[in-house]
């Protein structure tokens, strides 16, 4: 599975990064980070990918499955 | 020149036929949970309405269009929030700035605001938290959203602000006579009035004295604004003054009232409550469960900036629409059982903060402080319960909603 937060809808809720702590950090002003790049979700955290898409109130995390 | 009755007809006449007109005016306080009671009703009945309250405006109630009127502020702008005003005399910063400007405001506000700054402050505020319980601990009662929900975020606020936290004994009663004008109780306007005189004047003084200092302070938010540029200008006093204003009004009452619903739900739900004390790792979901279905927003407004067909209704450039944020968060198209407070939904993407650029600024600060109530309160006070004999009442949907009282008691341990 591949993630992407879209850099032009994301509001910086940080509902992603607490949700999918491992796979998900922040910058200083509280966008999360990586953003605009897809990132491969490991096995083990695409629970918390699909959390962390789910609970974006913005809609700006794409999931791609494999 | 039309008088307002026949400007309301007119309005009237280019609501399309399926567009229902009902006429609700939800200013006045009601039971506990009737406001979120009438959003379901209101959702259910029809994705959007026409309402004939004030001059009139449009009401999306589920959370789709809501959400689409967040994203879209070049069709809906912020320069009104509230729709039974299309035309306020006030315009708060940045609350009512609309897209490119409000980006500058933002930015220089937001990092303070941020998952770091709160982090650097979070000792203190369970210092905070568990010096307010203990306080109380030993009374065995008391009014929650009076003596604890609305102090806690007042002096976590104050401290990150850079200002001594004491200083709760001012923003406090200030706050309190602010909110109780604010709902449009005439009595109350002279009160309201010296509050808000009160905030400023407090502001002014700290602003003068930031403004001596020879060089900038550390950790000190009135510093940095004193010493912060928007398009290479330095900020004058007034927008500092609107800035620190606008925070202390949009801030403190807030988390009260979100404070005070969960907390109703906990003394309510004893298993709720075990589960928290049990796995405190779930806090911060409970939290955002209760960002979502108590959500303190019955509705947020916007004025449309240009003539738009939105879902079928023929939007005209000037309109007023309301977002029915507490319809949107309790939408069961996007929620399984969203009547049901489910303490670990994993998957909750609520518009409790709103969203779009207008964000709730101070999300990440709320959050947290919510989580230091939880934590610090159920250590000390596990069982509580309500008392009152009569039902709990809430404050209007016209402003942000809280419960007006929540008496609680608990056993005082020997």
């Amino acid at each position: 599975m591949k993630l992407t937060v879209d850099v032009n809808i994301c509001r910086g809720h940080g509902r992603c990064y607490s949700l999918a702590e491992g796979l998900l950090t922040y910058d200083e002003d509280g966008y999360v980070t990586p953003r605009g790049q897809a990132i491969d979700v490991p096995a083990d955290q695409v629970d918390d990918a699909r959390n962390a898409a789910d609970s974006c109130p913005e809609g700006a995390i794409d999931l791609l499955e494999d | 020149m039309t008088s307002p009755a026949e400007e309301q007809t007119e309005i009237s006449q280019r609501v399309p036929t399926g567009c229902p007109v009902i006429h609700l005016d939800a200013s006045a306080p009601l039971e506990a949970g009737a406001h979120w009671a009438k959003a379901n009703e209101l959702r259910e009945a029809s994705p959007a309405f026409f309402n004939s309250h004030a001059q009139g405006y449009w009401m999306f109630t589920r959370y789709d269009e809501v959400r689409e009127m967040y994203q879209h502020p070049e069709i809906f702008s912020s320069e009104s929030i509230t729709p039974w005003e299309p035309d306020p005399v006030y315009r708060f910063v940045p609350t009512q700035i609309d897209p490119p400007d409000h980006a500058k405001y933002r930015q220089l506000i937001s990092r303070w605001f941020a998952p770091n700054a709160i982090n650097r402050i979070t000792p203190e505020a369970h210092e905070i938290g568990r010096r307010l319980v203990a306080d109380l601990a030993s009374k065995g009662a008391c009014d929650f959203v009076t003596d604890f929900a609305m102090r806690l975020p007042t002096e976590i606020f104050l401290t990150i602000i850079g200002v001594p936290n004491s200083d709760a004994d001012l923003f406090v009663p200030w706050v309190e006579e602010f909110f109780a004008g604010f709902g449009g109780d005439l009595e109350q306007q002279a009160a309201m009035g010296a509050a808000l005189g009160g905030i400023r004047g407090y502001w002014e003084d700290v602003l003068a004295d930031r403004r001596q200092d020879p060089a900038p302070r550390e950790d000190d938010f009135v510093s940095l604004l004193v010493n912060s540029t928007v398009d290479d200008e330095p900020l004058g006093d007034a927008l500092i003054l609107d800035i620190l204003t606008v925070l202390v009004l949009a801030g403190l009452d807030t988390t009260r009232g979100q404070l005070g619903y969960l907390f109703r739900h906990l003394a309510e739900n004893p298993a709720d409550r075990q589960r928290l004390i049990a796995e405190p790792e779930l806090i911060p979901t409970a939290v955002e469960e209760s960002l979502r279905m108590y959500t303190i927003i019955f509705g947020d407004g916007r004025k449309v900036a240009q003539d738009t067909d939105f879902h079928g209704c023929p939007l005209s450039k000037g309109d007023m629409v309301y977002g029915l944020v507490s319809g949107a968060n309790r939408d069961p198209r996007i929620y399984e059982n969203p009547d049901e407070f489910v303490v670990d939904r994993k998957a909750n993407n609520h518009l409790g903060f709103a969203g779009g650029p207008h964000r709730c600024l101070g999300a990440h600060l709320a959050r947290r402080v919510m989580q230091v109530a939880v934590e610090e309160w159920l250590k000390v006070i596990p069982d509580f319960t309500i008392a009152s004999e009569t039902p709990l009442m809430e404050r209007g949907g016209g402003a942000m909603m809280t419960l007006l009282s929540l008496p609680l008691t608990w056993e005082v341990a020997s």
